[in-house]
């Protein structure tokens, strides 16, 4: 068998473009998920039932389901459904989101209820509102509790982005496996796009280990 | 005073600040308070002293709403606790707690900890704010610790902190937990001290404790907890020296108090 690295020099452009692509998805998801992932957490430990129980739905329902399965959703039903077709982009977008926010909302929350209940007693003693206690008090503290799980979440919504290639979008997985039905160069292309992949996860997997250790709770 | 012994209480001639009509609170099948009632005048130190699980701390917690009341009524300057969530926001401001575990918040330094009522609750500037709580840091003598974290405090300089915090919104009455309780022994006294001085400056005070010299020392009333009801109250003389309850006995006999 001889090998032909060249092709992977030669399509570097889209590759390249693909691994941006990759990570803008990355990024995007979380600027997204993170803030609603707080305010399904808030809605989930809201007193009031319906937030409460509309919260619990939408994460039950999202957390367990094959991300994959929600992307063919997006993609296939959502159209017809609420009438919008997106870009391939934003449909992967979108199902990224619905899936990490799930995820978010059950880390966000673990993070709040893992505060002891005299934090929230102490600020709402001073007079302040339990919205007030929240914002000041609870969400700092879990913040700092969950920034490792985030972290963790991060590197491996990273890798799940390749998911939304099934669905045309041209990032990273979905470059690689086009260059490689163009070209037959199967298994250059799938080594190529495996080293890609680990060189730019492993940094990431470095600094959530750094995170861990900085952040992680030590008691 | 005659010997006829009619006690006439500090502040006796207004309102009381806090008044128990009658509590009842109840956990399920659990009774944890049976019918309380007493009251604390103005400028009193009013103890709450009993066995563990005896009501005392759930009574202090009913006073400022962090537990409600299943029934008779709690009194604030003769007006009964609100029921609305803002209305009691309101109430909560006149009235400081100190907790048993003190409760510093661990991401705030402590002159931040102190200023975070003040700017949070009252929309005080922070300039503002900052200049109240160094000066309640210098009473409670941290004055020095002011930009510490409460990890960087020991639990005596920690719970003085917690004072101060609760002194920044100028209370009519302040509530304390078993302050002392999670403490080590040297540093109780820094604590006690500083409540004591509180007293003499006529703050007006409830106090849940297990410290009965302090009881003895610095209460103008104090009220004997068991299974949730008052089984006696009177000044300090009284219940320690010269209990009528026989529950009252046991109990002090429990801790080795002899008079």
């Amino acid at each position: 068998m001889s090998l032909d690295w060249s092709v992977v020099w030669q399509h570097r452009g889209e590759l390249l473009d693909g691994a941006l692509l990759t990570v803008l998805l990355t990024v995007l998801t979380m600027l997204f998920a993170v803030p609603a992932g707080i305010v399904l957490a808030l809605m989930r430990l809201s007193h009031s039932k319906p937030l409460s129980a509309a919260s619990a739905c939408f994460v039950e329902f999202f957390r367990n389901l094959p991300l994959i399965l929600v992307v063919y959703w997006a993609f296939y039903v959502m159209p017809v459904a609420i009438g919008i077709e997106f870009s391939a982009f934003t449909t992967g977008l979108v199902a990224l989101c619905l899936n990490v926010s799930a995820y978010n909302s059950e880390t966000f929350r673990a993070g709040i209820n893992s505060i002891r209940k005299g934090q929230m007693e102490a600020a709402i003693a001073v007079g302040m509102s339990r919205w007030q206690a929240m914002r000041q008090i609870i969400i700092p503290q879990a913040w700092r509790r969950v920034l490792p799980v985030l972290a963790s979440t991060w590197v491996s919504l990273f890798k799940d982005t390749s998911l939304v290639s099934v669905i045309a979008v041209g990032e990273l997985a979905h470059t690689a496996l086009q260059i490689r039905s163009q070209t037959f160069r199967v298994l250059e292309m799938l080594t190529a796009m495996a080293a890609i992949y680990w060189l730019m996860g492993y940094p990431q997997a470095k600094l959530v280990d750094w995170i861990h250790r900085k952040f992680g709770v030590k008691e | 005073m005659t010997d006829t012994g009619a006690i006439v209480r500090k502040g006796a001639d207004q309102t009381p600040v806090v008044a128990y009509d009658n509590v009842r609170k109840q956990y399920g099948d659990f009774v944890a308070l049976d019918g309380v009632s007493a009251h604390v005048n103005k400028g009193e130190v009013m103890c709450l002293i009993g066995p563990s699980g005896s009501g005392k701390s759930t009574a202090l917690r009913c006073t400022n709403g962090l537990e409600t009341v299943n029934g008779g009524r709690i009194l604030l300057d003769g007006l009964p606790l609100p029921d609305a969530e803002t209305e009691m926001r309101k109430i909560r401001q006149r009235m400081g707690m100190v907790f048993q575990n003190f409760e510093l918040f661990p991401h705030k330094t402590a002159v931040e900890n102190v200023a975070l009522g003040p700017t949070t609750v009252l929309g005080m500037s922070k300039a503002k704010a900052a200049e109240r709580a160094m000066a309640l840091l210098d009473k409670v003598g941290l004055v020095t610790k002011a930009n510490n974290f409460p990890s960087g405090l020991s639990g005596g300089q920690q719970q003085r902190v917690a004072i101060a915090r609760a002194l920044a919104m100028e209370p009519e009455v302040m509530l304390f937990d078993e302050p002392t309780s999670a403490l080590d022994p040297e540093t109780i006294g820094e604590v006690l001290s500083v409540m004591k001085r509180l007293a003499d400056e006529g703050m007006t005070m409830i106090v849940v404790t297990h410290e009965m010299t302090f009881a003895r020392r610095v209460a103008n009333w104090v009220v004997v907890f068991d299974h949730g009801k008052v089984v006696e109250q009177g000044p300090p003389q009284q219940v320690f020296e010269n209990p009528v309850a026989e529950r009252t006995r046991d109990f002090l006999s429990h801790l080795g108090w002899n008079g």
